[in-house]
Order: C-alpha cells, then sequence, then structure tokens
C-alpha cells in the first residue's frame, strides 16, 4: 500500500472486518465488535475531517500572511518615497506614532538657522537652466547631508533659502542644540569653500556663495495650515531675527545674535558686529560674527583646499584610487622635503 | 425559553434559534475562544428540544464564513443530532449556504452533507457580502 497518513487506521477496520467475516466471533460479540467498528469508523472520519481542515485554515492564513506582507512591502516602499519630503525627525516621530498628526503647536525654545545665496538671482540668469539645476541639487544635496549629520530639523527649502532648526522634535538642551548648530553651519561654510573651488574648476565663472543667520529663542513649532494639508514648521518673530541676521551677515559668514552666541561662545571665535533692530523685537539685537571654532573638525573633510603665498593645495581624498594612494603620499612627502630644504 | 438570539462577534456566530417554529441558525465566524462555553448549552437545549419533537418539520441554516477546528468538532455532533432526530420520524432540513467565491466552505458542506443519512441537506450558493 503507497503510504498514507492514514494507513495505520485503514488497516485496522480491515484487520476489523476480516474477523467479522471470519464468523468466530459469538452472536453477542459480533453485535457489540459491529458497532464499536461503526464508532470507530465514524472517529476515523472526524479525525479526517478534522486534520484536513486544520491544513486548509493553516493554507488561508498563510496565503492572507502573504498578502499582507506584500502590502507591508508595498507600503514600506511608499513611505521611504515618502519620506523624502519630510524631514528624518518628522517622518520617525510620525511613523513611531510620537506625534500626533493634528493641527497643534507648542512655545519651545529653538535655535532657527537661515541661510540664502548671495546675488543668486542675477548669478542664475547668467546661468542655463541645466547646469542652474546641477549646481542647486548639488549644493543642496551636500547642505542636506550636513545638515542631517548634525540632526538638524529640516524645515524648508525656500528657492535658494534654507530654514532649518535644532530643539524640536528631539533636543538635546538649549546649550548642546545651539552648539549644534553652529558646528553644522560652520561644515556647511567650509564644504561651500570646496564646492566652490570644485565649480571654478568646472568653469563656473560665479560660485554659489552663502550667509548664515543663526538665532535661538521661543518659537511656536508644530503642525500649522488646516485639516486637509498642513505643514510642519515654525513661526515667531525669533524666526525673523534668523532670517534677519542671515540678510546682515557677511558673504562666506555666519552671524548669530547675542542669545545663541551666549550659548556656544566657549567653542567658537566669534567679534561683535552693530545690532540690528528687527520688527516685532523691541530691543536692539546684538549680534556676533564668528571667525573660528576651538573645536577641529577639519579631520572629518574629504576635500581641503589650502591657499597660502606660494602655495595652492586641492586635495580630493575620495578621488584618489587606492592603488595610488602611495604614489601620491611619495609626491606630498617630497614637496615637504623641498620645502624643508629650502 | 423559545427564542434564543445572540448577535455575532468577532470571534462568535450569530445564533438565531426559534424553538416555537423549529427553524434555527448560525451565521458568521467561529472560532470562540471557549468553544464549550459558547456551544455546551446550546447544544444542550437542542438536544432536548429535538427529543421532544415528534413528526415535526425543522430547518437548520448554517452561514458560516470561517471556523476552526473545535467548531467543527461541535458541527459533526449538530450533524449527529439531526440525522437522529430524522430517524425519529421529523422531516429536517440541513440547508449550508455558502459564498459564491467559497470553494472551502462549499466542499465542507459537501463532507458535512455526506454524513446525513435520514436528514435532507441543501447546499445553496448566496451572494458574497
Amino acid at each position: 500500500m503507497a503510504f498514507e497518513i492514514f494507513n495505520k487506521e485503514l488497516e485496522i477496520i480491515d484487520t476489523a472486518k476480516a474477523l467479522i467475516e471470519t464468523g468466530e466471533l459469538s452472536p453477542e460479540s459480533q453485535v457489540a465488535y459491529k458497532k464499536l467498528l461503526k464508532d470507530y469508523e465514524k472517529l476515523f472520519k472526524s479525525s479526517k475531517r478534522l486534520v484536513k481542515l486544520s491544513d486548509r485554515n493553516e493554507a488561508e492564513l498563510n496565503k492572507v500572511a502573504r498578502s499582507l506582507d506584500e502590502k507591508n512591502k508595498m507600503l514600506e516602499k511608499l513611505s521611504v518615497s515618502l519620506s523624502k519630503y519630510l524631514s528624518p525627525q518628522i517622518y520617525d516621530s510620525i511613523f513611531s506614532g510620537d506625534t500626533d498628526v493634528s493641527l497643534s503647536t507648542e512655545r519651545k525654545k529653538l535655535t532657527v538657522f537661515f541661510s540664502d545665496l548671495k546675488d543668486f538671482t542675477s548669478t542664475s540668469e547668467d546661468l542655463q537652466p541645466e547646469d542652474l539645476n546641477y549646481l542647486l541639487n548639488k549644493y543642496f544635496t551636500a547642505m542636506t547631508t550636513i545638515a542631517l549629520k548634525h540632526g538638524a530639523t529640516i524645515d524648508k527649502f525656500i528657492g535658494d533659502a534654507m530654514l532649518l532648526f535644532f530643539g524640536d522634535p528631539k533636543s538635546n538642551g538649549v546649550v548642546e542644540d545651539a552648539k549644534a548648530c553652529v558646528r553644522m553651519a560652520i561644515e556647511m561654510q567650509r564644504k561651500m569653500e570646496d564646492l566652490k573651488d570644485m565649480w571654478l574648476n568646472k568653469g563656473f565663472a560665479k560660485p554659489f556663495r552663502m550667509r548664515i543667520g543663526i538665532n535661538t529663542g521661543y518659537c511656536n513649532v508644530g503642525n500649522f495650515g488646516s485639516d486637509h494639508r498642513m505643514d510642519y514648521t515654525i513661526i515667531g518673530s525669533e524666526v525673523n531675527l534668523a532670517a534677519r541676521l542671515e540678510q546682515s551677515s557677511d558673504t562666506d559668514g555666519i552671524l548669530l545674535s547675542a542669545e545663541t552666541y551666549a550659548l556656544v561662545k566657549d567653542i567658537v571665535d566669534a567679534e561683535e558686529r552693530d545690532p540690528i533692530q528687527v520688527k516685532g523685537i523691541a530691543r536692539d539685537v546684538r549680534t556676533y560674527a564668528i571667525n573660528d571654532i576651538y573645536e577641529g573638525i577639519e579631520d572629518d573633510r574629504r576635500f581641503i583646499h589650502k591657499e597660502r603665498p606660494g602655495l595652492t593645495c586641492l586635495l580630493d581624498i575620495d578621488k584618489i584610487p587606492s592603488d595610488q594612494k602611495n604614489d601620491v603620499l611619495n609626491d606630498l612627502e617630497a614637496l615637504i622635503k623641498r620645502v624643508k630644504e629650502s | 425559553m423559545t427564542k434564543v438570539n445572540i448577535p455575532a462577534t468577532e470571534r462568535s456566530p450569530e445564533v438565531d434559534f426559534d424553538f416555537s417554529v423549529n427553524k434555527f441558525a448560525l451565521r458568521g465566524e467561529s472560532y470562540p475562544e471557549d468553544v464549550n462555553a459558547f456551544f455546551g448549552p446550546l447544544m444542550d437545549q437542542l438536544e432536548s428540544h429535538f427529543e421532544n419533537q415528534d413528526a415535526a418539520d425543522i430547518l437548520f441554516t448554517f452561514e458560516l464564513i470561517y471556523f476552526n477546528s473545535s467548531t467543527a468538532k461541535i458541527l459533526m455532533g449538530l450533524f449527529d443530532m439531526f440525522d437522529q432526530a430524522a430517524e425519529s420520524g421529523n422531516k429536517v432540513i440541513v440547508e449550508w449556504c455558502y459564498e459564491e467565491d467559497d470553494d472551502n466552505m462549499e466542499e465542507l458542506g459537501e463532507e458535512y452533507g455526506e454524513d446525513l443519512e435520514h436528514a435532507d441537506f441543501v447546499l445553496k450558493k448566496v451572494a458574497a457580502d
């Protein structure tokens, strides 16, 4: 008999039937035995049906699980696409359920960053649209990478301007938030120097140059708009002040309000500039322009540009092929030797 | 006790028993947390009711969408009960309704129907919700 999960039970039934047919049982036993066999057959039928039903339900369950799995994958793909329209912190807090997606705002002390490209309109007028797209994408990609590295919440891009902030939805405390913002701004300006060199090398005569304003103060942060279309953003006079600081900043510079400077003065060297007046803020706002940072973030840089009398150095570490690293080191050492010997 | 009406829950079927006219129905999904607690009293009531019927017209309708193995065992008991009631002289009709696209429920109905020797069995296709 070919294998069948119920072979044993079938054999028992066959043996029982054979025994009845021999006529060896007494008439009373024959009746009782037949009844017993009938009950056994019924029980066997029940067992078969239950096993079948259980298998069938399991198959259905697996089918549903597979379909759920496919739907989950689809949703995951969709949410990854959607995430690119949101700041990662906002995306994470919405998807983890920490943030209530409703029209509600909070008053929080935030460090607000505002940047703009100087003379963007006149520069862009001289460019072909393809070149402008290339420069802008390169610029925004580089700046966004740095912003995310430092934990900024990217509020929005407004043309060539960027509005970022620190302190919501996640905060490391007002001081650390302000320091993270300033470190980010310095790294951005250094990256702009690298980009400027790259763009000049590519033949763009007027590379972009950025101005940055940073302010710390109480803002309203949350979801503004309508129930159908809301925007997670910040509003308040302190935000306007950050924009106003940006307008007053040197080209390639970073201008801080006194509130931010007070929080970061142990990590930056800055000089006081003329105070500014902003609508909605009664006081004159004292301002500070950053000269340098005491902490080294030089080590992280992969593209290094040094310019001194007698020296122009352009080093793009990522572009050195691994098999030519020693040649580059030899060249540099030979140069160092020559400078030492001169 | 002429009627028993229990609304359906997520895990248990709707029970619609009218003892006075001998019309009974189970509808929905059945995988109760405690199958004995849910079906035990109903089985007892049905058993004592059928024992007291004589030449009665009995209609039992199943409109089940899903049931688990424990419920399957209960159904086997019910089908035994129907057959016994029919054997003792009652006219018992068992109506098994399945949604048009539900091959599983149709097949299960066919299998249960095969068990009946005395009661009449009707397999009925109904529109899906």
